[in-house]
């Protein structure tokens, strides 16, 4: 990686490690029906992510009931304003 | 004209030269020359006692009989200013000594002193880790902040030399606001025959907006093994943090490039399950 002191900036900055950790891999692709569903839909959308939101939050929720991810509160992750299509087994804000 | 006096004075003061050389024990011969004649024949105090009586002539009147008094005064002199010059020059010792301690000692402290002034100012890209995504998040949405800007979010994909894996992002763009968390997928195929441990880095361009792009949760920096022919996407769960908008420096900016590296860590052999790693730079994981 880059690497270097301070002289000229930023060349110091290293990677940063992710906030919540790692991604554990889907090697079963068990939430491969909502990825699809939200990579349609940024197609659709011509990328762009607002009107995506509530797919990838489905995605991410999917990824919690699986093991996939650790379980937390959706309005923590940045997905308060997003409303559901469907509300079943939702976990909104509070 | 202090010479033509000095002169004057030769016989009376090169006698007492000699008187003076012999008290210091000194073994050579003091010829009678004039004064002017500079050369090892002189040691140095001699040469101060020349100087010491030479310089008391200007404020003198009458010669020969002040002038012995003060060659005498001179030699006295000479080793007053003798005893005063050593210790002007002890202290100066010990006054360069400490400051070469002192500089030295400086060199050692600078590292953590540096390290501090960074963080405190956050120059040269040190990042202050102050509060986590989560609290930022929480920050904002209860401030309300308002993002219009809208960032164009690329994604780029490489992978080491002779890994044989197709690494490819599953978009090519994702077009997002500052404040609004995103997801976006990799995908990446291990093409060989047999399974490859893989971990990867990141970076984001232009770096001085890497400030700002917080990771929420990726796949990097942790190996990830692929099973030969196995497909697999890798998410990633990012926010750009909306001070992004308010920063000056930031102004020209509505393009970023993020862009991950595989490289590979060991292959394992099909036949036997021997690991051969590869000289490859892990990543630290804090």
């Amino acid at each position: 990686m880059s690497t270097g002191g301070a002289f000229g900036g930023n060349r110091g900055l290293r990677p940063i490690p992710p906030e919540k950790g790692i991604f554990p891999l889907d090697h079963l692709h068990e939430c491969d029906t909502e990825k699809k569903e939200y990579l349609g839909c940024l197609k659709s959308s011509a990328n762009k992510s607002e009107q995506c939101r509530h797919l990838s939050k489905k995605y991410l929720q999917c990824r919690m009931a699986k093991n996939l991810m650790a379980k937390q509160d959706m309005s923590e992750l940045g997905f308060s304003g997003v409303k559901e299509l469907d509300s079943t087994g939702d976990t909104n804000n509070e | 004209m202090s010479w033509s006096k000095a002169c004057r004075g030769t016989r009376i003061s090169s006698y007492l030269e000699n008187l003076h050389r012999t008290s210091l024990h000194s073994t050579r011969t003091v010829p009678l020359v004039p004064w002017s004649r500079y050369g090892n024949q002189y040691n140095l105090r001699s040469k101060r006692a020349l100087w010491g009586s030479s310089s008391s002539f200007f404020p003198l009147n009458s010669h020969s009989a002040a002038a012995k008094s003060m060659l005498l005064g001179g030699a006295h002199r000479q080793y007053s200013t003798q005893s005063i010059t050593e210790t002007k020059s002890k202290k100066m010792l010990y006054y360069l000594t400490g400051v070469v301690f002192g500089m030295v000692g400086l060199t050692y402290a600078a590292v953590p002193l540096y390290r501090t002034f960074c963080q405190a100012t956050g120059y040269g890209g040190t990042v202050q880790r102050k509060e986590t995504v989560e609290e930022k998040i929480a920050r904002h949405s209860e401030s309300g902040t308002v993002t219009e800007r809208e960032i164009v979010v690329q994604f780029n994909a490489d992978v080491a030399d002779g890994m044989q894996w197709k690494f490819t992002p599953t978009q090519r763009e994702v077009r997002v606001k500052p404040g609004e968390s995103a997801l976006a997928f990799y995908t990446a195929e291990n093409k060989s025959s047999a399974p490859i441990t893989g971990v990867s880095t990141y970076n984001v361009t232009p770096m001085k907006a890497g400030v700002y792009f917080n990771k929420i949760q990726c796949f990097c920096f942790e190996e990830q093994r692929l099973l030969p022919g196995e497909q697999i996407d890798m998410p990633v769960f990012f926010y750009i943090d909306p001070e992004f908008e308010t920063d000056p420096r930031m102004d020209g900016i509505n393009n970023l490039i993020l862009s991950y590296t595989f490289f590979k860590v060991s292959e394992e052999k099909t036949t036997d399950s021997v690991d051969n790693n590869s000289s490859v730079p892990v990543q630290e994981t804090n």
